[in-house]
């Protein structure tokens, strides 16, 4: 299944190194006060969009974390779409506007602000310190664990010997794919090409030149987009031993030691050909039913039952029959000619 | 002249309908193994094959029932005692009398329909062969409850493989089996006797009666 766990923040490596700098963490003070500004100017206060929220007679633990303590303070500001800034050191936006519909359908829906965001957010305007909060899924997952929070220590030991954590030129964490106020794990049973969709799209948000008729780096591989839609980038990407059909691995492989053989998926009883046939059979069935899945499977991969030595024995000894066969049939004539002769 | 019934209705019906599903068969199942897009595009080769696979199997099952309840099973049993000698001589019948203009070896009697290479080659294909592939060909559409490898050998590999030799081997058959049709007494007498159901031949002792069904 596609990445299921994450953490909070999607915005806080860049935050952060804002706030080294006095002169960004004043950059941040200045605009959050001047999109403040913004709404009450436009007639729209923001208090409004809280008072929205506000549950009405809703037990603690039935209302959503976004509406819950003193979250509607902070989404008093952060609601808006425009709630952002530019980062002095790389010249990127950092967005800080979260989507409450969004958030609310997230994994972490029931979490507030606070729960995560716990330090120095009491007050407004926040200090500039507040923002450098270091937040870390892993750690933050172990001690939620009997809240439900899925152990990532897995896939951290795996991120550590991923080419993202070895090899990136910026600074590269779990959110640098994952945004928590967004991530949502597909569901179990979800189609095939929508895991396939969601798993992929992580990707190419960031590996945009690949999301191109032909992509980087990918120039030897046939019909790129028909692969995009079908297979997940990891099933190249990732090393075959230890796979987990239901937790990708997130020890992400670079080109060179990425799968370029054809024949790993597209002949041969390979490991990584079983996972992949099955899964998307499994998967398929689950949600067709059985009929449907045996007549419209599409778990079927090209060349999957190929194997050149029989395919060459089989052509040729077609070749040869249909040979014989003409040279039978020709035998055959001169033989009847001979016959009509003689009479 | 003689005239036998020797193909009732059923039969016939189920001959040229299973044709049918086996060449739809044969040609979307070529076209994806080799990816002939030309051919039949890849989206709707594989609907198709899945389906003619499953009628397929339909289609083996009415064979057999039909055989055990019309009495026609009983062309399909083998001589143990006969057979060398019957094979010998249709065999060298086909590789060397034809071409001479000898007598055909066999001759077509209500009870005896098919001639011994036939009876081997039809008992093969249609009690061996089929079932085999008709076997490899669910395996593969219920592959998810299958266990992933046997003998340390992916379950997949071995199902493509069967599926794919099966799929040869017959490929062969029906090469050979649509030429042995045209060695009857004329080239048509066979196709006419499994379109009309009537074998019709001249003379109780035709000098190159061929007789064979394909």
């Amino acid at each position: 299944m596609s990445n299921r766990y994450s953490c909070p923040d999607p915005s806080r490596p860049a935050a952060d190194a804002a706030i080294r700098r006095p002169a960004a963490g004043l950059a941040v003070f200045a605009l959050l006060v001047l999109w403040l500004a913004v709404p009450a100017v436009s007639g729209a206060a923001p208090g409004d969009a809280a008072k929205a929220l506000e549950p009405a007679g809703e037990t603690a633990e039935e209302v959503p974390g976004i509406e819950r303590d003193d979250s509607p303070e902070c989404m008093r500001c952060h609601w808006m779409e425009t709630m952002a800034y530019r980062d002095r050191d790389t010249r990127k936006i950092v967005d800080l506007s979260i989507d409450r519909d969004v958030y609310r359908h997230s994994v972490h829906a029931d979490l507030a602000c606070r729960d995560c965001h716990a330090r120095g957010y009491k007050h407004y305007p926040h200090r500039t310190s507040s923002a450098d909060e270091a937040l870390h899924c892993v750690g933050c997952h172990a001690e939620r664990g009997d809240d439900g929070a899925p152990d990532l220590t897995d896939i951290s030991l795996e991120f550590q010997e991923s080419v993202h954590a070895i090899e990136a030129s910026r600074p590269f964490d779990c959110f640098s794919c994952h945004n928590p106020h967004t991530f949502r794990p597909v569901e179990d049973g979800a189609p095939v090409e929508a895991v396939v969709a969601t798993t992929n799209r992580l990707c190419l948000d960031c590996h945009t030149k690949l999301d191109t008729p032909v992509p980087k780096g990918h120039e030897w591989l046939p019909k790129p987009r028909e692969h995009w839609a079908s297979v997940r980038c990891i099933e190249c990407h990732t090393p075959v031993e230890g796979r987990d059909m239901y937790q990708p691995s997130h020890a992400l492989l670079g080109a060179p030691e990425s799968n370029r053989n054809c024949v790993e998926c597209h002949t041969q009883g390979s490991e990584l050909l079983s996972q992949l046939y099955n899964y998307r059979a499994a998967e398929q069935r689950e949600q067709e039913g059985f009929f449907a899945q045996a007549l419209y499977n599409d778990a079927y991969i090209v060349g999957m039952s190929r194997s050149p030595l029989i395919d060459r024995i089989g052509l040729a000894l077609a070749a040869l029959m249909v040979l014989g066969v003409i040279a039978h049939g020709f035998g055959r004539y001169l033989a009847y000619r001979k016959q009509r002769a003689s009479r | 002249m003689t005239e036998l019934y020797l193909y009732p209705v059923w039969l016939r019906a189920w001959h040229w309908l299973n044709a049918l599903i086996f060449l739809v068969s044969l040609v979307t199942g070529i076209s994806m193994h080799f990816s002939l897009g030309w051919l039949i595009p890849f989206e709707v080769a594989v609907p198709v094959h899945n389906a003619s696979g499953i009628v397929l199997t339909v289609s083996w099952v009415a064979f057999i029932i039909g055989n055990w309840v019309s009495g026609n099973g009983k062309h399909y049993l083998i001589n143990l005692r006969s057979l060398p000698m019957d094979l010998f001589r249709q065999t060298r019948y086909y590789v060397y009398g034809i071409f001479v203009n000898a007598p055909h070896p066999f001759h077509v009697s209500e009870e005896h329909k098919l001639n011994a290479l036939q009876t081997m080659s039809y008992v093969g294909v249609m009690y061996v062969l089929m079932p085999l592939l008709i076997l490899s060909g669910w395996a593969f559409l219920l592959s998810p409850s299958l266990p992933e490898t046997v003998l340390g050998i992916g379950t997949i590999w071995i199902v493509a493989m069967t599926h794919l030799v099966l799929s040869w081997m017959l490929l062969l058959f029906l090469i050979v089996h649509v030429y042995i049709i045209t060695t009857g007494e004329t080239v048509m007498t066979n196709m006419r006797a499994m379109l009309t159901g009537w074998h019709r031949e001249r003379g109780p002792q035709p000098e190159r009666a061929g007789d064979d069904a394909g």
